[in-house]
């Protein structure tokens, strides 16, 4: 599997201070919390989806439905049976669902949803190394910003060793496809150690590539990407605040989106 | 001429490790020279590249003695990024190595450690990406480049540094015939007055460029000194892992005066000095194969990746018999690994029939698949996991439920037949590049496969376990195991294999016997390849042979005789 998110692109989202986009993100989780009815929330899910269509981004999303479509169904079968709700639907042996408690699922599912796409967002617009620039510009120590960027653009290099590594050992006889939970034990080895060892030589190496062309985590460098901060950023900040705003008045004054009170 | 680099008394050995991996090395190049290093793997040479810029000791700890000074910087007493301003370094694996997510990004991530205004990067991203010539792919994601172009962009990205002395440990390792092309004469035209180059290689044909050769050994400079004098010993530096120059070889088996370094001195030495007599050369009789019964068929088989817009594979129509000896060949991305992978169903065609032993892959169970077609990874280090020798080669057999005395049986005839008998007890893990090769061939013989499919299996080993690791292939195929060997290294294929088999662009474009592929350089030109300086000379002499030995005794059957001139 592809773990490369980012699209190559020139919407307005790619043009972005990174700075601003992380801060969206943010404010865009915060205003998710704000409700736990699934109607608010596929509202905000909305919005989100039609800003990934305004930065032609799409695909990006489509590449992880599954994880979309599982985390959504997962929410739903499970919450139902850790809420209670006033109308019951059914009770079996102690356990009850309730309407209630099936809608928060849906709720919660949605809002998970839409915290994944507000962070692939970021991803699919943003490239590794102007993530790594607005973190730092937001204060962030150097090193921290730097491990979080390296991690992001390891995941697609350690996901393609991990598939020959599979493919190697498929080749050797290893069944994949079997049910067995010891065999299934058995083959964890087989695929962890080669995994584990390619990831520390590829790592050590990497780090004297950097120290070999002069990277000193703590020494002042310069940047050849400088975003800047311009007219939209604010434009685009100072709408999500806004939305906040409203979205907190909605239910913290007059109660509206909330299924089951006292609960985010 | 001053001094650029200076090794004074150099001595190495890595911690936790008895051998020492630099021995009392001194020397000197100057400044504005290309000095060449050569020798077997595990010689020293990536220690002698890491020395320079300070990598060994600073950040590969060990025992140091003795003095390594660049342009007057001590490279022991300075850290590795301070001496980065001096030596710009390639290291050994260019996919490691790249780490921005474009290419102009990776252009710049040295020059913002320099500290550069944006203005000045541009202009030497710009510079240097025409230098490298990478220009047209300033945006371009990294991971999507070839090989060839991802070592053109490590180079390029060190080259912007402005270092006056640049290092290359092996920068044509692991990449196809095409893209080893550019990067030589990339090398070429890196020479200038005030650049000093040092560069490792394993082949001796990279060298006759060079201003010095450094021949190392077991950690020792054994000899240095201009190529017309180091290659032209073909004994020496055969005793340091090198293969020696075909064309030297070939005079000397001869007995010709002359020791020519490359094939067009040496058709010229031979024209002139009329070492052999007018000869027609189209006479050549080549013996057509003789297959056995059809063991890997495809029929109409074509495949796309999932993400792909075109086909990676299209229309194979290909049979291969047992006891076949056969050599894909071809660019990267002509389709050779993806066509290996039908045959033992790690990939599935999106249209056309793939069959083993004339029945579909996919009615196949994945063990019984595993008892007719190994496959040989590239990395031996993918596939090694378990602490001993014994495990690791016992485990396919093991979860193909093998009893204990087959199993035994097996492994110490797998062992055997891969020279690692008395390895059993032994870490994988703490073998050499060569050694850990051979015990991902003996892994996958233990089961005893009916074909045996190796990707690249000679990448990264020297020309004396190169040549081991063939020989024992060939044997492998006496015994009647049908051998497939995908391969970017020429002289493997012509000196090995019976049947070639030439890919591009998901087709094949040329297939049959070895001697005759390698014949016709116009079709081998298409698929982007070339033969090796020994083949090219045969063509030019229009011989039938095809290994050095032959060649001689063909062209002694009909030679001037040395007394004549």
């Amino acid at each position: 599997m592809n773990l490369t998110f980012y699209n190559d692109e020139a919407t307005w989202l790619h043009r972005l201070d990174p700075r601003t986009k992380i801060g969206a993100v943010l404010l865009i989780f915060i205003i998710c919390l704000c409700f736990n009815h699934p109607l608010f929330i596929a509202v905000i899910l909305a919005g989100v989806l039609a800003v990934f269509a305004t930065a032609k981004s799409i695909k990006v999303l489509w590449k992880l439905r599954i994880l979309l479509i599982l985390l959504f169904v997962f929410s739903v079968i499970l919450w139902p049976f850790f809420i209670k709700g006033k109308t019951i639907l059914f009770q079996w042996h102690g356990l009850e669902v309730s309407s209630e408690s099936l809608l928060y699922g849906f709720a919660m599912g949605l809002r998970l949803m839409t915290f994944v796409s507000a962070g692939l967002l970021l991803l699919a617009t943003t490239k590794n190394e102007e993530i790594t620039n607005g973190l730092i510009r937001l204060g962030i120590p150097y090193p921290v910003a730097f491990a979080l960027a390296t991690a992001i653009r390891l995941a697609p290099t350690f996901a393609d060793a991990g598939a020959t590594i599979v493919q190697a050992q498929v080749s050797r006889g290893l069944d994949l496809d079997s049910k067995n939970v010891f065999s299934r034990f058995k083959r964890f080895a087989p695929l962890a150690i080669p995994i584990f060892i390619s990831a520390m030589r590829y790592t050590n190496f990497l780090a004297m590539a950097l120290e070999s062309k002069g990277f000193r985590p703590d020494a002042p460098r310069t940047s050849y990407y400088e975003p800047q901060i311009t007219g939209r950023d604010w434009l685009v900040l100072g709408s999500l605040t806004l939305a906040l705003a409203a979205c907190l008045y909605l239910r913290l004054s007059l109660h509206w989106g909330i299924i089951i009170a006292g609960r985010l | 001429m001053t001094s650029s680099i200076l090794f004074d008394r150099l001595s190495f050995s890595y911690q936790n490790s008895t051998a020492p991996a630099l021995q009392d090395v001194s020397g000197e190049m100057t400044r504005g020279s290309f000095t060449m290093v050569m020798g077997h793997s595990g010689a020293g040479k990536s220690t002698l590249c890491c020395t320079i810029n300070g990598l060994v000791p600073r950040f590969l700890r060990g025992d140091y003695a003795g003095r390594v000074v660049a342009e007057g910087l001590e490279a022991a007493k300075n850290s590795v990024p301070d001496m980065a301003r001096t030596v710009g370094i390639v290291l050994q694996d260019f996919e490691a190595q790249i780490f921005s997510t474009n290419v102009e990004l990776e252009m710049a991530f040295g020059l913002e450690n320099q500290c550069l205004p944006r203005t000045a990067m541009a202009e030497r991203i710009t510079a240097y990406l025409r230098v490298v010539g990478l220009e047209e792919l300033l945006r371009r994601d990294t991971a999507t480049l070839s090989g060839g172009q991802k070592q053109r962009l490590a180079i390029g990205s060190v080259l912007a540094m402005e270092t006056p002395v640049l290092v290359m440990d092996e920068p044509t390792t692991d990449i196809d015939p095409e893209g080893r092309r550019h990067i030589l004469s990339l090398i070429r035209k890196l020479r200038t007055r005030e650049r000093t180059l040092v560069v490792t290689d394993l082949d001796a044909e990279a060298a006759v460029q060079a201003d010095q050769v450094w021949l190392l050994k077991e950690g020792r400079l054994l000899a240095k000194g201009k190529p017309a004098e180091i290659l032209t010993d073909s004994a020496l530096i055969e005793s340091c892992g090198v293969r020696p120059l075909a064309t030297v070889a070939l005079f000397q088996g001869m007995n010709w005066p002359g020791r020519p370094l490359t094939v067009e001195a040496a058709a010229a030495e031979i024209k002139n000095r009329r070492l052999l007599r007018p000869r027609r050369p189209e006479g050549r009789a080549i013996s057509a194969l003789s297959p056995g019964k059809a063991i890997l068929e495809t029929r109409n088989l074509s495949y796309r990746y999932p993400a792909g817009a075109v086909n990676a594979l299209a229309d194979i129509d290909l049979t291969i018999h047992e006891g076949e000896f056969v050599a894909l060949l071809g660019q990267n991305g002509s389709g050779k690994t993806t066509l290996a992978k039908h045959f033992n169903g790690l990939l599935k065609s999106t249209a056309g029939d793939m069959l083993v032993r004339g029945r579909p892959v996919n009615q196949y169970r994945r063990p019984e698949l595993a008892r007719e077609v190994g496959y040989v990874f590239q990395n031996p280090d993918h596939q090694i996991f378990a602490p001993t020798v014994g495990e690791e080669v016992g485990f396919g057999p093991r979860i193909l439920g093998m009893d204990r005395k087959a199993l035994e049986r097996n492994i110490a005839e797998a062992l055997d037949a891969t020279g690692l008998s008395g390895f059993e007890e032994r870490n994988p893990f703490l073998l050499n590049r060569g050694e850990r090769q051979r015990v991902a061939v003996a892994s996958i013989l233990a089961v005893k496969p009916a074909v045996i499919i190796l990707d690249e299996p000679t990448t990264g080993l020297d020309y004396v376990h190169q040549r081991d690791t063939m020989e024992m292939l060939k044997r492998l195929n006496q015994l009647g195991h049908t051998i497939i060997v995908i391969t970017h290294a020429m002289w493997i294929a012509e000196a090995y294999a019976r049947r070639s088999i030439l890919m591009k662009e998901g087709r094949i474009l040329l297939d049959g016997p070895t001697a005759a592929v390698f014949s016709d350089e116009t079709m081998l030109a298409k698929a982007s390849l070339a033969p090796s300086d020994l083949i090219r000379l045969r063509n030019r002499l229009g011989l039938a042979g095809m290994t050095l030995a032959d060649m001689v005794k063909e062209l002694q059957s009909e030679a001037v005789p040395p007394g004549s001139f």
